[in-house]
């Protein structure tokens, strides 16, 4: 096939902008007779709350100021609707919305927040996600905190582990992170006629349309959403964060509403990467065979289940790396903590399990007293290959050439390269 | 002491939603009254280089010149749901949507040259605004939708096609640790990268630096330091990512092997390119001065630790 | 409220400010420089930086009566009119740019090292870029673009 454009190196389209300092994004528009709204999050991780806006209210220039009350329909989720969004009764989490103040400028906005009144009842939290397991560990959400199992059973892995002649079996943990983008979250809402528009960086402008009409239970094409240049996203702007507090001030007030998140805020706004616990148990044969594979994987998913689900799928589906195994057995869990919630990041489940999988490679390469890039290729998925899950993969399966590439580099870049 | 070692990993990445959910794009090809090529799709540019991608997919697929594509994206009231820009699916599946959008379009102009001109031609480009006179008005517009191919796995024993398709990753890495300060400095590296075909080298080169970056911070730097539900390192000051001096010039190797469902034989790269990294940094690690760190960030304070536990022979 | 005086991009302003109002703010919620980004607040991730006589500054770290006086370049400033600085020509001919959001302080830091250092080593450039945060483009393809537009600098130099 002969090609004219695909596989050139164009210039991006939207460098130009970027280089002169004309992109726009959300913070970068203002407009007239505009507002600026501010978050009242919750300072603890599991508390029934009241919530006493009156003294906040008094101050000159706050405008209004917006709690649950004023939600038509306070839920949203990208998978369930889990969230609040704002928290009526209890806060799952520190960093929880329960209010958006409105005022005339930032300084008046950020001093009501001081003066709204919440009255938090703590209860017993749990921030573990393996005690979090156990049925008489405190609930997150009104029903078990184990919200997903997903289970993968190929062969028999009792027989496999039988055949091996070397099994390793490790722990492995991997940390919450954070998607750290340049831009913090930053938007403005506005009235076009009837409708609302939204202006704001998101990965995903029909989805954060559908959650606004939602919230605020008006027809979808009564939402607009309008998406200018995102600083980064890499995940975290899968969840929406502001959008349904922008909107819904802009169409009781009647005025352009402004937000700008501080990096500290948008730490606890947006979502993280999920932790995990894993533990692996992979055997080999003297031949450098891969025979059995057993692996559980407990993801933290904090307060909200967002994408968990999802990942945690993705993650037992790649629990076993890119390799042929014959028996394989994985257990995969979501579960609810106290803890900030986390959802989608690059990667998406399938960056947690390398961390086990890779290193069981190594380990038994050198139990096995084999070189780790031969067992690798002795290994790895072919043409033809099937994978755990039972899946043929029939074409574009260039890992072994990928493989032999990369060591031939090695050798050259590396100055005494294996 | 400062000790050097290498370790590899290779990994592997299902495209899309996966497990049969509808994984949908949807995208419109436009010859404009003005005689350029608008594409209109909701597809966002995070920065991954959606855009340029995309129009180059549409500018192959209509046979135009790159310039002539006008690529809207930024506004739901005007665009067709593309999905997410999530899941490295934007250059498959909205590619795909895009490239059917864009070879409908082309059809009905090389139609409409025959039809109304008595012109029997390939080469579109020279007619494109004597076509798009014709309808006064109205544009001449076409759509496209793709559905990415997988299925609901069995919910007892996990089998099925989850995802399609596959993208592979093979890094070699090169570490340095000072043994006394516990320091880990990333040297040199090696990214293999599968990517089927790629539609800009360029612009894939720079999603291997970034992901790298990430991988790197998530190896060894970054933490939210989690105490009882409360993030303590909410701050850059605090929660450290990669800087200028931390990367390492890179040997990138992009491997092309197309993927006949792809366009062009393109497979989706974005999150790929970040998950060989850390797993290979441990690796080299290990070659280095031989402990295993099964916990990560492997920070100075873990590795003097790790190192300690070793020197006693425990 | 305080009046006072300052250069942006070589022209005079003369401008009413609070006495806590940072120099970001001023250049842009009441001058509309929007070019300069805020990224965190402290002066660690660098988006907001801008050029005050000659030395980098984070603008969110200076009050803007400081900069009574003096004379600020901002990511507006660098080109000519319509024409791009080198900097900018080689940033996007190297791909170095992918959100954005860093970009306009990488530039100005970038022309702050060059001016000072007409033909960095890579490592000088690495150092250079230091305290700008990026997180889309692993820094590598910003320091090859440098390294290009030291290049460019150079032979423009030349054939005055």
């Amino acid at each position: 096939m002969k090609l004219e454009t695909v596989g050139k190196n164009i210039i991006r389209v939207d460098g130009l902008a970027k280089v002169t300092g004309k992109a726009t994004y959300p913070q970068d528009l203002y407009m007239d007779n505009m507002l600026y709204g501010k978050t009242l999050r919750s300072t603890k991780p599991h508390a029934n709350i009241k919530v006493d806006t009156k003294k906040a209210e008094k101050i000159p220039g706050v405008i209004k100021i917006l709690t649950y009350r004023d939600v038509p329909y306070n839920h949203h989720g990208v998978l369930f609707k889990d969230h609040e969004v704002f928290c009526a009764k209890k806060v799952r989490s520190i960093g929880d919305p329960i209010a958006f103040v409105v005022a005339t400028c930032e300084k008046t906005a950020t001093k009501a927040l001081e003066e709204i009144e919440v009255e938090y009842e703590e209860l017993e939290a749990v921030f573990d996600p393996i005690k979090a397991m156990d049925e008489k560990a405190p609930k997150v959400h009104d029903k078990s905190n184990i919200i997903y199992k997903y289970q993968l059973r190929r062969g028999d892995i009792e027989e496999g582990f039988k055949q091996c002649d070397v099994i390793v079996e490790e722990e492995y943990k991997t940390s919450m992170v954070d998607h750290a983008f340049l831009q913090p979250e930053a938007g403005i809402a506005y009235l076009e006629n009837d409708t609302v528009v939204v202006c704001v960086s998101t990965q995903y402008p029909h989805f954060d349309q559908l959650e606004i009409a939602e919230a605020l239970k008006i027809p979808l094409d009564k939402v607009k959403v309008i998406n200018p240049a995102v600083g980064g996203a890499f995940g975290g702007r899968e969840d929406i964060t502001m959008q349904i507090h922008l909107a819904l001030a802009t169409r009781l007030i009647g005025r352009p509403v402004k937000a700008i998140y501080t990096r500290q805020e948008s730490f606890v706004a947006h979502s993280k990467r999920h932790p995990m616990i894993m533990r692996y148990k992979t055997g080999a044969n003297r031949a450098g065979r891969l025979i059995a594979m057993e692996a559980t994987i407990v993801g933290d998913t904090g307060a909200y289940a967002s994408w968990a689900i999802n990942i945690l799928r993705k993650s037992g589906v790649h629990a076993t790396g890119p390799y042929e195994i014959p028996n394989v057995k994985v257990d995969s869990y979501a579960v609810y903590t106290n803890n900030p919630f986390a959802g989608a990041m690059r990667g998406f489940g399938a960056t947690q399990v390398p961390i086990a999988h890779e290193q069981q490679m190594d380990i038994l390469a050198e139990r096995l007293n084999i070189d780790p890039i031969r067992f690798r290729l002795e290994n790895c998925f072919k043409k033809g290959s099937t994978t755990a899950t039972g899946q043929i993969l029939e074409e574009s399966i260039p890992l072994e050439r990928t493989i032999k590439e990369v060591e031939k580099q090695m050798k050259k870049s590396v100055v005494g390269g294996v | 002491m400062k000790k050097r070692g290498i370790g590899y990993a290779s990994t592997f990445y299902g495209t899309g939603y996966g497990n049969g959910f509808p994984d949908i794009s949807r995208a419109i090809a436009e010859l404009g009254t003005d005689g350029n090529i608008y594409i209109y799709v909701g597809a966002t540019e995070v920065g991954q280089g959606a855009k340029t991608i995309l129009s180059q997919i549409a500018a192959e697929a209509l046979g135009v010149d790159f310039s002539s594509i006008v690529f809207i994206c930024e506004d739901t009231s005007i665009t067709p749901d593309a999905g997410t820009a999530a899941a490295s699916r934007q250059t498959y599946n909205t590619g795909n949507a895009i490239k059917l959008a864009s070879e409908k379009l082309r059809n009905e102009i090389i139609n409409i040259l025959e039809k109304r001109y008595g012109i029997s031609t390939e080469n579109i480009e020279d007619y494109l605004l004597q076509v798009a006179k014709l309808n006064g008005d109205e544009a001449l517009r076409m759509d496209g939708i793709f559905t990415a191919s997988t299925t609901e796995m069995d919910a007892e024993t996990g089998q099925g096609n989850p995802y399609y398709p596959y993208t592979f990753s093979v890094y070699g890495i090169e570490v340095e640790v000072d043994t006394t300060t516990g320091i880990v400095e990333v040297t040199k590296a090696v990214c293999g990268q599968d990517v089927g075909r790629a539609i800009n080298p360029k612009l894939i080169e720079g999603q291997i630096d970034g992901g790298f970056s990430m991988g790197l911070g998530y190896g060894i730097m970054e933490d939210i330091n989690l105490q009882s539900g409360r993030i303590k390192h909410d701050r850059f000051t605090s929660y450290l990512i990669p800087t200028a001096l931390d990367m390492p010039d890179i040997d990138k190797i992009i491997i092309e092997e197309p993927e006949a469902t792809g366009p062009y034989g393109a497979k989706g790269i974005g999150e790929p390119v970040l998950v060989a990294v850390a797993p290979a940094i441990l690796n080299a690690i290990y070659n280095a001065v031989g402990v295993r760190m099964k916990e990560i960030p492997v920070t100075p304070e873990r590795l003097l630790k790790a190192l300690k536990v070793k020197e006693r022979g425990v | 409220m305080k009046k006072i005086a300052l250069n942006i991009n070589g022209e005079e302003y003369v401008v009413d400010i609070n006495e806590d109002m940072r120099l970001i703010d001023l250049l842009r919620d009441k001058l509309h420089f929007t070019g300069t980004k805020e990224g965190c607040g402290e002066g660690e991730c660098g988006a907001c930086t801008v050029i005050m006589d000659g030395e980098t500054v984070n603008s969110c770290m200076v009050l803007a009566f400081q900069a009574e006086g003096r004379e600020i370049i901002t990511i507006e400033g660098v080109g000519n009119g319509e024409a791009l600085h080198p900097i900018q020509k080689a940033f996007l001919e190297e791909g170095a740019v992918q959100c954005g959001f860093c970009i306009p302080g990488m530039v100005l830091s970038a022309k702050a090292l060059l001016d000072k250092k007409p033909a960095p080593t890579r490592n000088e450039i690495r150092e250079g870029i230091s305290g700008n945060l990026c997180r889309c483009t692993g820094y590598n393809k910003i320091v090859d673009a440098i390294d290009k537009a030291s290049k460019y600098l150079k032979e423009e130099g030349e054939t005055k």
